[in-house]
């Protein structure tokens, strides 16, 4: 397999845009990687694109045929990679392969949403064959309640106190006023956010990301290539992604099986997680910086323990010491997270991909991890998928 | 003088013996593993059976985690006007099970993580024919 390089980045702010087009917001996002590449449209050779089902796509998905036809028809092959939130690293992944196999020299992937207002209704069948029909018309259980149920067990088992919660948020944006893609830039204090309405308890509403509209894209390209345009590529150090396990205790219909030692875990983050450390010769301890996908706070505790970057029951003490702050020794979403950005599901993977770029190449302005050399983004995507990818430079 | 009927939200998920009330679902006969609702298959990976039977579970678990939902859920599930905030819960059944259901509790506030808990079946709504509709809920056993 041949080196892949990050050439170009490039992303249309994140938040609410009722007179843009998803094809407009994805535009400004391509156009943008493929200046920052020194690339021009018709020197990209495949697309990879995550297919969403909310917007563009002619209604069957078809988002990368939706640029292609906008940035103009060069015939280029296009694939459509459909993986809920995860479909963004799913198409960083194939853009990847794309170009390590030896097929493609230069590939754009793409990943653009406009969500619907509101709540998401998670399921779209309304079948009772359909595990997520009959969770809602049974019991009547939207995603927060989802995160809710975790982030109570976990303040069970390790003490986690609402105000830590609330940290995070505070943390989140507190960095986010120095990006300007941010849709959130104003901080709050712990104050604000415990009096923000409560959600699913104990999760408040500035402790759960909201649904955006947003874009973002990478121009990937071979070894070669990429020491014709730049002096300074970012690197693909792995790009791995995962379903989950039969028995990890997360019950994605009305029910799992219950693991004895009564533990739940996303195994599909974990699994693809693990298979970047192994296939880039990272470990854990080698992270400078982590861009997790914080659909709530509960996550920034969780993941990091379960994929080996601190010990169980040490994410609140680190939070506590400013240790995931950008200057500090695990820095978390230095970007400001989903929290700050909101959820725009298929294009969340590349968000983290753009983010990651910018820090290792020392861009990151006032929010830069001092020195970054390698970085792990990651997705959770409906139907139990899950992206990670380990960038360096 | 009318009688209320109670109406299950859906068929073919519970029923109510002279035990308590049943969770209704299936176990592999070959690895043991358990489902609800029921499954025509083994779905374990590790397990080369294809055979699974009618099983049915419950009424003891314990509450593995619980949440109160604040604000009113989005279509497909339906609630009385106006809206009251009801309480989830996430129950381990002995049985190998880890089952989400509603709450059945004036008080969310006395719920606790690893709490014993009994399946009920009770009421989450009336429909346009003044009937109960029913789910399985659980409450403090």
């Amino acid at each position: 397999m041949r080196d892949v390089a990050v050439i170009g980045v490039g992303m249309h702010p994140w938040g609410k845009f009722p007179d843009s087009s998803i094809t407009q917001m994805c535009r400004q996002a391509v156009e943008a990687a493929l200046e920052d590449a020194g690339a021009e449209w018709p020197d990209v050779q495949a697309v990879s694109a995550g297919s969403s089902r909310f917007s563009g796509g002619k209604g069957w998905g078809l988002n990368g045929n939706d640029v292609v036809e906008d940035m103009g028809p060069t015939g280029v092959p296009v694939y459509n990679l459909s993986a809920g939130c995860a479909a963004g690293g799913n198409a960083f992944d194939i853009g990847h392969m794309l170009v390590s196999s030896g097929m493609y020299n230069m590939v754009l992937v793409v990943g653009g949403e406009k969500m619907p207002k509101g709540m998401i209704q998670l399921s779209g069948v309304d079948e009772e064959t359909d595990p997520e029909y009959l969770r809602q018309i049974a019991v009547g259980m939207p995603g927060p309640a989802f995160w809710a149920l975790l982030c109570r067990r976990r303040m069970a088992e390790h003490g986690t106190t609402e105000e830590q919660l609330a940290d995070i948020a505070v943390k989140a944006h507190q960095i986010s006023v120095h990006n300007q893609n941010a849709r959130f830039r104003k901080e709050f204090t712990q104050e604000d956010v415990l009096n923000s309405a409560l959600v699913s308890d104990p999760l408040h509403l500035y402790e759960i990301c909201p649904v955006s509209d947003g874009a973002a894209a990478a121009i990937l390209c071979s070894a070669e290539e990429a020491r014709k345009r730049t002096t300074d590529p970012i690197w693909v150090a792995a790009s791995a992604v995962a379903t989950a396990q039969f028995d990890d205790g997360i019950p994605r219909g009305l029910a799992s099986p219950a693991p004895a030692d009564g533990h739940a875990y996303h195994s599909e983050a974990l699994l693809a997680v693990e298979s970047c450390y192994e296939k880039a010769g990272v470990s854990p301890k080698d992270v400078d910086l982590v861009e997790l996908q914080d659909n709530t706070v509960y996550y920034e505790l969780a993941f990091p323990e379960e994929w080996g970057l601190c010990e169980p029951g040490e994410a609140e003490s680190l939070l506590e010491r400013g240790e995931t702050l950008p200057t500090g020794k695990l820095p978390i979403n230095p970007s400001g997270g989903f929290l700050c950005f909101g959820e725009a599901t298929t294009a969340m993977g590349m968000f983290q991909v753009c983010e990651l770029t910018w820090q290792l190449r020392g861009q990151a302005g006032a929010r830069q991890v001092p020195d970054a050399k390698i970085g792990l983004g990651q997705t959770l995507g409906l139907g139990s998928n899950a992206s990670a990818v380990i960038l360096k430079r | 003088m009318t009688t209320t009927k109670r109406v299950p939200v859906t068929e073919g998920l519970f029923e109510e013996t002279a035990g308590g009330a049943r969770l209704l679902g299936s176990r592999c006969a070959t690895c043991n593993s358990t489902y609800f609702p029921k499954s025509p298959v083994c779905h374990n990976p590790k397990c080369n059976g294809s055979a699974v039977e009618d099983a049915s579970f419950g009424p003891l678990g314990k509450l593995w985690s619980y949440s109160v939902q604040h604000y009113a859920p989005p279509p497909p599930a339906k609630f009385d006007e106006p809206y009251e905030p009801y309480t989830l819960g996430l129950v381990d059944l002995p049985e190998g099970l880890r089952v989400l259901g509603r709450m059945s509790t004036d008080n969310p506030n006395s719920l606790e993580v690893g709490m014993n808990v009994e399946l009920v079946i009770e009421r989450i709504h009336g429909d346009d024919d003044g009937n109960d509709v029913v789910s399985w809920m659980f409450r403090p056993a």
